[in-house]
């Protein structure tokens, strides 16, 4: 049974001796705000001033990458249409139901049991359809071959689509900026937890800490959260001055804050705190394990790489972050997590602690 | 009270402290003495509930050192002061002793008052921020025993608690331990400054890895060594050594300027007679006294028959 009150005022106490630090309160500021921030406005300020201003990425812009005839017309707005076929139309606002479009632009439409073939979706919805040969441009939800929809049913089908040319970069650079963002909390507490028990010990302080009346698990409780805290406080200020700062850059060219998406906001609330918690919880097992901050250190850097998997295969085109697998990843290294703090919890063993390390 | 009954403690195949058997009733100063590696910090540790014994048993009040049920228990009833201070040398002395007294779950009032009357005590309140690794050993030392007593304990173990200190800090700590005893509490030292245990322990036990002797400092020589008499004479003739050494009672004799220096097996016995003897040789007898033997004297003639 854990006294919250008790991993608190531990957290409390290694909190207040970390903002002593200045120069390691600087690292860990500076490494997220470089990578998260710093390195995505070099990528993309450039790419965006290269892109023309007389393509813009709009519906008409679409017209010329599509196989959209020039006779194209708008029949329907805000209507349910059921039972059809069509073929070379716009189709916008539209509720569409067991229906099969070919050569289509749908825009902002929800639909159902649909087979769609050789057309260009925006903002829509779908459920239960099928799509063939289908370029999806600058939606939100979960993945389509490399893109996002805004939402999606659990049966659609994807056989084989076709990206927009500014499609097909943005999505993989804002994979690798939102992995940066989720490696980075996973890298950071490798500063600060390998430190949290064997700094103590280094420091003679863990003998009188270890005879309080303080449990193990809230000893560990109290020196895993002091390191989690500062490694998301200083990501999640990182995110939303990159997020900020690219949507600055990029508004010019795509005419609304792009980020954060859906993605980015599932990854950054469960992927990134769970991937540091990881991290973090394997550095203070090290820590717990080892006499010496520099062997912790070299070791807590290997904890990270559960998540520079994930990174490699994102990157790699294995694994696409759509909410669903963000939730899988997020599951997989909570349930880690749990694991790690009760083995570190088996473990810690303040007799050992105490005589076996000179 | 505290009991150990054959306490043992083996690492792997070093064995620490063996058969430790000790009765520390409350309101004592128990010493613990020895060389280094002698198992003094370890009985603490066990004692702590930081170490599990290998065998035997201990016990502080009603509760068993090595039940994890009791253990929460024993460390809220005791106060320790390791070897070194281990304070957070970042933070100030304020925040160092606030850590633990919220550890020990010491109410926030009950906690500020205290703080504020031990820092002031020391000359501290006015440097209550700054960080302690500024400070000197004696201070950081005092403040670590104030750490020790930030909660209020029934019993307090001091690991070597004036090693790091000037001669007055050292008084100081010393006339701070015998008021702690006067307010009630038992406190269990380990220190190898013997004229120390001699003038604030009750009791002491000289331990070697086992327990060497046990007992009050002043009668811990009791046994250990011939008995020897000063007596001062005024004009010691040259015969007086060869007709001395004739007397039955009389050891050994030698003089010493205008010493005369008998080894006695039975002074309240043999004193008065030896004393009637010299008077009736004419002699002029100045004054008389035992020769005491120190704690240091016990303590050096145990450890090496120990070592032997």
């Amino acid at each position: 049974m854990i006294r919250w009150r008790n991993a608190w005022i531990v957290m409390r106490k290694d909190l207040a001796e970390f903002k002593k630090q200045k120069f390691v309160i600087g690292s860990i500021v500076a490494m997220p705000i470089f990578l998260g921030v710093v390195l995505p406005l070099v990528m993309f300020v450039p790419m965006v001033t290269m892109v023309p201003l007389d393509r813009p990425w709009d519906i008409n812009g679409l017209l010329e990458i599509g196989n959209l005839p020039d006779d194209a017309t708008i029949p329907w707005t805000n209507k349910t249409i059921q039972n059809g076929s069509f073929d070379s139309t716009i189709l916008n606002h539209t509720k569409i139901q067991n229906t099969s479009l070919t050569h289509c632009i749908i825009d902002s439409c929800i639909l159902k049991n649909t087979t769609i073939q050789d057309s260009t979706i925006q903002k829509s919805v779908l459920h239960d359809s099928i799509l063939i040969n289908v370029t999806v441009i600058r939606a939100e939800g979960a993945s389509l071959d490399g893109r996002n929809i805004l939402a999606i049913s659990s049966d659609l089908r994807f056989i084989k689509t076709k990206p927009s040319e500014i499609d097909q970069v943005l999505p993989m650079m804002f994979n690798m900026i939102l992995m940066i963002f989720i490696i980075v909390p996973a890298t950071l507490p490798t500063i600060i937890a390998t430190y949290s028990i064997v700094g103590e010990k280094n420091n003679r302080s863990l003998e009188p800490l270890l005879a309080t009346p303080t449990t193990d698990g809230e000893l560990l409780t109290g020196k895993i959260f002091s390191s989690f805290v500062p490694s998301m406080g200083a990501t999640y200020l990182a995110f939303t001055l990159g997020v900020v700062l690219l949507d600055i850059v990029l508004i010019p060219k795509v005419g609304y804050p792009i980020l954060p998406n859906l993605t980015w906001i599932l990854s950054m609330l469960l992927l990134a705190p769970t991937a540091c918690l990881m991290s973090v919880l394997a550095c203070v097992l090290v820590s717990s394990k080892v006499s010496d901050v520099r062997a912790a250190q070299q070791l807590g850097g290997f904890v990270i790489m559960p998540v520079v998997l994930l990174m490699l295969g994102v990157l790699a085109g294995f694994i696409f972050l759509s909410p669903v697998m963000i939730f899988i990843f997020a599951g997989l290294y909570g349930a880690l997590d749990v694991g790690l703090f009760l083995f570190a919890k088996a473990i810690f063993n303040r007799e050992a602690i105490l005589t076996k390390w000179s | 009270m505290i009991t150990c009954e054959r306490l043992t403690k083996t690492f792997q195949s070093v064995t620490a402290i063996q058969d430790l058997s000790i009765t520390i009733p409350d309101g004592c100063i128990f010493g613990l003495l020895g060389p280094n590696g002698a198992g003094k910090t370890t009985t603490m540790r066990m004692l702590s509930c930081l170490i599990q014994p290998t065998s035997g048993k201990a016990h502080i009040d009603s509760y068993e050192i090595g039940n994890k049920a009791d253990v929460q228990h024993i460390r809220k009833m005791i106060g320790l002061l390791p070897e070194v201070p281990g304070l957070y040398e970042t933070l100030g002395a304020y925040k160092n002793l606030d850590f633990y007294a919220q550890l020990y779950g010491v109410p926030k009032k009950q906690r500020e008052e205290s703080i504020q009357t031990t820092l002031t005590n020391l000359d501290l309140w006015d440097r209550r921020n700054e960080p302690v690794g500024g400070f000197s050993k004696g201070m950081k030392q005092k403040i670590a025993i104030a750490r020790a007593l930030i909660h209020d304990p029934k019993y307090i173990f001091l690991d070597e608690p004036t090693a790091s200190l000037d001669p007055m800090a050292a008084k100081v700590v010393r006339e701070y331990i015998l008021e702690l005893k006067k307010k009630g509490n038992t406190i269990l030292i380990n220190t190898h400054n013997l004229s120390e245990a001699e003038r604030i322990c009750d009791s002491v036990a000289l331990v070697k890895n086992r327990i060497v002797k046990v007992g009050n400092p002043k009668d811990l020589a009791k046994g250990l060594f011939t008995r020897t008499i000063n007596i001062t004479i005024k004009k010691i003739p040259s015969t007086l050594l060869k007709d001395i050494e004739s007397f039955s009672l009389v050891s050994q004799a030698y003089v010493q300027g205008n010493q005369l220096i008998l080894n006695v097996k039975n002074p309240e016995e043999d004193n008065p007679q030896i004393i009637t003897w010299l008077l009736k040789q004419g002699l002029q007898i100045q004054f008389i006294s035992e020769e005491e033997h120190s704690l240091e004297d016990v303590y050096l003639k145990l450890i090496e028959e120990a070592n032997q």
